[in-house]
């Protein structure tokens, strides 16, 4: 195929293409098209159909877009929703809409203001969630910093974990160095507000296993707590709490047996 | 069943912490397939092939000062690192032994350079006469075989059983763990992980 790079294709109104190799790719209407995408820079203020893979510097998505193939970016920033039926591998993912995808997540940063969903695994250095997460399989990174929700059906595997509670969390498995459970206490008057339509006593942290060398926890339902030094605060039910070096509980926690190993 | 060992002792015996073993696994030091989930009175642990994993956690140990993890996940993945090594470096590092060289050139001619899977077939080569294990003419026929079916081979898990009696010898490659039971006038003279190879290959040439 004779390359194309220097050139862009924009779509304004409806259109259709058969993907190729462009500098840059603009939807503002509607745009199908029907073969692998490679490009500087995709952008699309519409809707767009990719019947293939997109490789790509950068993707902003403004609109809707649905993804039949794979993702490859630089860097990524979904304002509206789109769904990759693939793997999306990515530097810098800003989701500040909603994304789904089928595949596995892979990224350096991946930043959640909006809601995402993963149906394989999810990887990434940073993880910085602020609103929802939903992973079907496991979820690896150097730092998870959560404020808000997320649920995690396998093994939440992080140096640094510091979750603030705010409505349910879960995970089956949760593994690390540092892990630290807060809630969220500088309720500010619109968070006051949504609490009092929500039930307030939903923020918990709900996992079977947490493992890691120094843990903190606050309103943690677990099975099994293990680690180094372990400090238990207000509103956890544990069955079992396993420790090496120091162990410290709240008055108001419920823990069924601890042992010094 | 192979021995298997619960992460509790393993962190005990080991003298690791929870910490570290998942640092590790994040950074793939650990395959996947070593945690085995099995359930217990307690609910669902993790269960590691206890002599593999000892084994990978003392060489993680005293390799992460000089090479960092990410170096590290490198050698102990299946994959080969580099693409090929000239006949003067080869040499001149002193990889494997002049002899298991000229060996190899006799069965294959002579080449400019070698790629990672014919160095390593030279390796296992070099290794097993070292230790004495084999001798020349067995060595051919273990060149032969390693050739005949180096695409068959996952490397990850493929295993190499030397098997002797009464003066004659025969080589099995298998591409899974394989549980052996010989006659009693045979003898397994040598049993080896191929990925064992691989990454003190891989050592050997960073």
């Amino acid at each position: 195929m004779e390359k194309t790079a220097a050139k862009n294709i924009s779509i304004s109104g409806s259109g259709t293409s058969s993907g190729g190799e462009y500098n840059q790719v603009k939807v503002n209407g509607s745009a199908h098209i029907n073969g692998d995408l490679k490009c500087e820079e995709f952008k699309c203020n519409g809707s767009a159909h990719i019947e293939g893979n997109i490789t790509t510097g950068t993707a902003k998505i403004n609109g809707s877009t649905h993804i039949e193939g794979d993702v490859e970016a630089k860097e990524m920033t979904i304002n509206g929703s789109t769904d990759i039926d693939g793997n999306l591998s990515c530097q810098e993912l800003k989701v500040q809409g909603s994304s789904s995808v089928k595949g596995d997540l892979k990224g350096k940063e991946i930043i959640v203001r909006g809601s995402a969903s993963v149906q394989g695994n999810l990887s990434g250095d940073e993880v910085d969630v602020k609103g929802q997460v939903k992973i079907k399989g496991d979820c690896e990174a150097e730092s998870f910093d959560a404020r808000g929700n997320f649920k995690i059906d396998g093994l939440l595997n992080a140096g640094t974990i510091d979750v603030e509670l705010l409505r349910h969390c879960e995970a089956k498995e949760i593994g690390g160095e540092n892990i630290t459970v807060k809630k969220t206490r500088d309720s500010s008057g619109f968070k006051k507000l949504i609490k009092f339509f929500m039930n307030n006593h939903n923020d918990q942290l709900t996992a079977e296993v947490i493992e890691g060398d120094q843990l903190y926890l606050e309103y943690t339902h677990a099975e099994i707590v293990r680690g180094n030094t372990i400090e238990i605060g207000p509103g956890c039910v544990i069955k079992r709490i396993e420790y090496k070096t120091s162990l410290e509980v709240d008055e108001s926690a419920k823990v069924d047996a601890q042992e010094k190993i | 069943m192979e021995n298997l060992i619960s992460k509790k002792d393993l962190l005990e015996a080991a003298n690791i912490s929870y910490g570290q073993l998942y640092r590790w696994k994040r950074k793939n030091l650990i395959p996947e397939n070593w945690f085995i989930r099995k359930s217990t009175f307690t609910g669902q642990e993790t269960f590691f092939p206890k002599d593999d994993m000892l084994l990978r956690i003392e060489k993680i140990k005293s390799l992460k000062d000089d090479l960092s993890l990410d170096e590290l996940a490198d050698m102990f993945s299946p994959s080969p690192t580099l693409t090929s090594l000239s006949v003067e470096e080869l040499t001149k590092r002193n990889i494997v032994s002049n002899t298991s060289l000229d060996m190899y050139i006799n069965h294959h001619g002579t080449t400019t350079s070698y790629t990672f899977n014919q160095l390593l077939t030279l390796y296992v080569l070099d290794t097993l006469l070292q230790t004495g294990e084999v001798n020349r003419s067995e060595g051919m026929d273990l060149l032969k075989v390693l050739d005949e079916n180096s695409k068959n081979l996952k490397s990850n898990e493929s295993e190499l059983i030397f098997i002797r009696k009464m003066g004659v010898s025969f080589f099995i490659l298998t591409p899974e763990p394989a549980k052996l039971f010989v006659e009693s006038q045979a003898k397994i003279i040598a049993h080896y992980k191929l990925n064992q190879f691989t990454e003190e290959l891989k050592l050997k040439l960073s």
